[in-house]
């Protein structure tokens, strides 16, 4: 016990003694760390949320109405839809489907869009139409295809919104992609800073050093106080970005109205889970950079 | 004074150094012993030259020649700060070369060092410089403060315990460092220009205080150019010269008579 609250007093000796170099390095894993909590929450909620697109592409069937083709679709066109639809849905593609009439139509938009209804005054332009549920979002394209090879008779339009969430999601790459390009940057440009700031912890104590080892200190009593100075060094920094990343979460986002409630089943990991994963970070960062010093410029 | 321990480095770590050299000849009572020690330095620059000597346990031994005759490295040799580039050294009848680097700090705690610039720190007080010695071999916090006040007083410091080394006299501060060497009663102590920076009363004292250590036993290797010092205390002298023993007289002084 005394000799572990030796080397804790030696290290925190260490990091009395270059203090400047210290809070720089802390600094860097801080603005490391929490950019990489919010890469982390966001990219998590963009997988989530990707799930949940997915899960909501729907292919539409809609069928000729006097209002869009030259004449409208007859039951017998629209049951040759149903027996192509029931032939696609025995390859295990199709989750579920449903005939949705034109008056139906009407009353979810009626539902979902009242201006826009209003607007149209009693008129309903809507098709008749059959909405298809693929059993995996990917497959939405696909069935799409065996639909409309060969063309269906009476069918005016076939649509699903893959198209519109595909270019959502590239989008979202795009940033994740960036987030993370930079988090590697200034996670490497932690570790060389702590890495520094050890190398010259070293320096600034290489009279105790060379005590220590006439002395007869073991090599690991020599390098432990350096170890503990980086391992601080990581995990301050991280606990600093946690409590920004929290107060981010509390303050800043309700504050900006940021609103990312795409849907109950939407959502990033949970904060405890990314702010153990930035801690862990910061540690694993303290102990490379100082280890990476050790191994150079303790000769003991 | 309290006697330097009976036992020498062979029993104090056991498992600490390597057995010795079967081809090495070491007597029972030899402390140091280097048979054919010769250190080059790049580019070819030879610091010792063959250098073969036995000191005996207990024997106050002065080392002596002209800067760059290769008494600094003999010490560095002893201590294991660096590797001879030909021959053996034994300490305490184990061969040092055989050592493994994770036991290097073993050998060193069996060897107390003195040094012309006294290596204090000098955040610490005296009884802290002392004690960081004992702390750093991992002693207990009783054991320092029953030992650190007891070398002290040993040394004639126990008024001084607290004080900074800026706080102390040249002469002082040597006593600290000598109290910090001793503090373990290490059976060897090697002590490089221990008077180097000090004026001749203030040498005396310090001479009389190692002479005082060896009387418990302690063997005592003291590298110096204090001519009067040596001449006055007549005891085993070890000229160097390029590299090579130019004298080893049992009680001779600084120059050859």
């Amino acid at each position: 016990m005394t000799r572990f609250r030796l080397l804790v007093s030696e290290a925190l000796h260490s990091i009395r003694s270059n203090l400047s170099t210290t809070v720089a390095a802390m600094m860097t894993v801080f603005i490391g760390m929490f950019l990489l909590g919010v890469c982390i929450a966001l990219g998590s909620w963009m997988v989530s949320w990707s799930n949940h697109t997915k899960k909501e592409i729907v292919v539409h069937v809609y069928f000729c109405a006097s209002e869009t083709c030259d004449k409208p679709a007859t039951n017998e066109q629209k049951a040759q839809t149903q027996v192509r639809i029931n032939e696609i849905n025995s390859q295990g593609l199709i989750k579920s489907f449903k005939y949705v009439s034109k008056e139906e139509a009407w009353k979810i938009m009626q539902h979902d869009n009242p201006d826009l209804t209003r607007g149209l005054r009693g008129t309903n332009p809507l098709p008749d139409a059959y909405k298809i549920t693929p059993t995996r979002g990917e497959d939405a394209g696909k069935i799409a295809t065996l639909l409309k090879n060969p063309p269906l008779e009476g069918v005016q339009n076939i649509s699903y919104n893959k198209k519109v969430s595909e270019r959502v999601l590239k989008v979202a790459k795009v940033i994740e992609f960036s987030f993370l390009l930079m988090v590697m940057i200034l996670l490497v440009a932690s570790t060389a800073l702590i890495a520094n700031t050890i190398r010259l912890s070293i320096f600034s104590r290489r009279r105790e050093i060379e005590v220590m080892k006439l002395v007869g200190a073991t090599n690991w009593f020599v390098r432990l106080p350096f170890m503990l100075e980086g391992l601080i060094c990581g995990f301050g920094g991280a606990i600093l970005a946690v409590i920004l990343l929290s107060i981010t979460k509390v303050v800043a986002m309700p504050a900006l109205n940021l609103d990312f409630n795409a849907g109950s089943d939407v959502h990033a990991w949970p904060f405890a889970l990314t702010s153990f994963l930035m801690v862990l970070t910061g540690l694993v960062l303290g102990a490379i950079g100082t280890g990476i010093t050790l191994r150079r410029f303790l000769q003991v | 004074m309290t006697p330097a321990q009976d036992v020498d480095l062979d029993t104090q770590n056991p498992s600490a150094l390597p057995a010795p050299d079967a081809a090495a000849t070491v007597s029972a009572g030899a402390m140091i012993v280097c048979h054919g020690v010769t250190k080059l330095y790049d580019p070819n620059v030879l610091a010792l030259d063959n250098v073969s000597f036995q000191i005996d346990k207990g024997e106050f031994v002065f080392i002596v020649g002209a800067s760059g005759s290769g008494k600094s490295t003999l010490i560095r040799l002893l201590l294991k700060e660096m590797e001879p580039t030909r021959g053996t050294i034994i300490v305490g009848g184990r061969d040092i070369s055989r050592l493994r680097p994770s036991r290097v700090s073993q050998l060193r705690r069996n060897i107390g060092c003195v040094f012309q610039d006294f290596k204090l720190l000098p955040n610490r007080s005296a009884a802290e410089n002392v004690a960081y010695a004992l702390n750093v071999q991992g002693e207990s916090h009783q054991n320092i403060r029953r030992k650190v006040p007891e070398v002290l007083s040993l040394v004639g410091l126990v008024d001084k315990m607290d004080s900074l080394p800026n706080q102390l006299s040249g002469g002082e501060q040597q006593r600290v460092s000598i109290a910090r060497a001793f503090v373990n009663h290490p059976p060897l102590l090697v002590c490089d220009e221990p008077t180097g920076n000090l004026d001749p009363d203030t040498s005396v004292g310090i001479m009389q205080l190692l002479y005082s250590i060896n009387r418990t036993g302690t063997t005592i290797l003291v590298v110096t150019h204090d001519r009067e010092m040596v001449d006055k205390m007549r005891r085993r002298v070890i000229a160097l010269e390029d590299g090579k023993i130019a004298r080893d007289e049992r009680r001779g002084g600084y120059s050859s008579q």
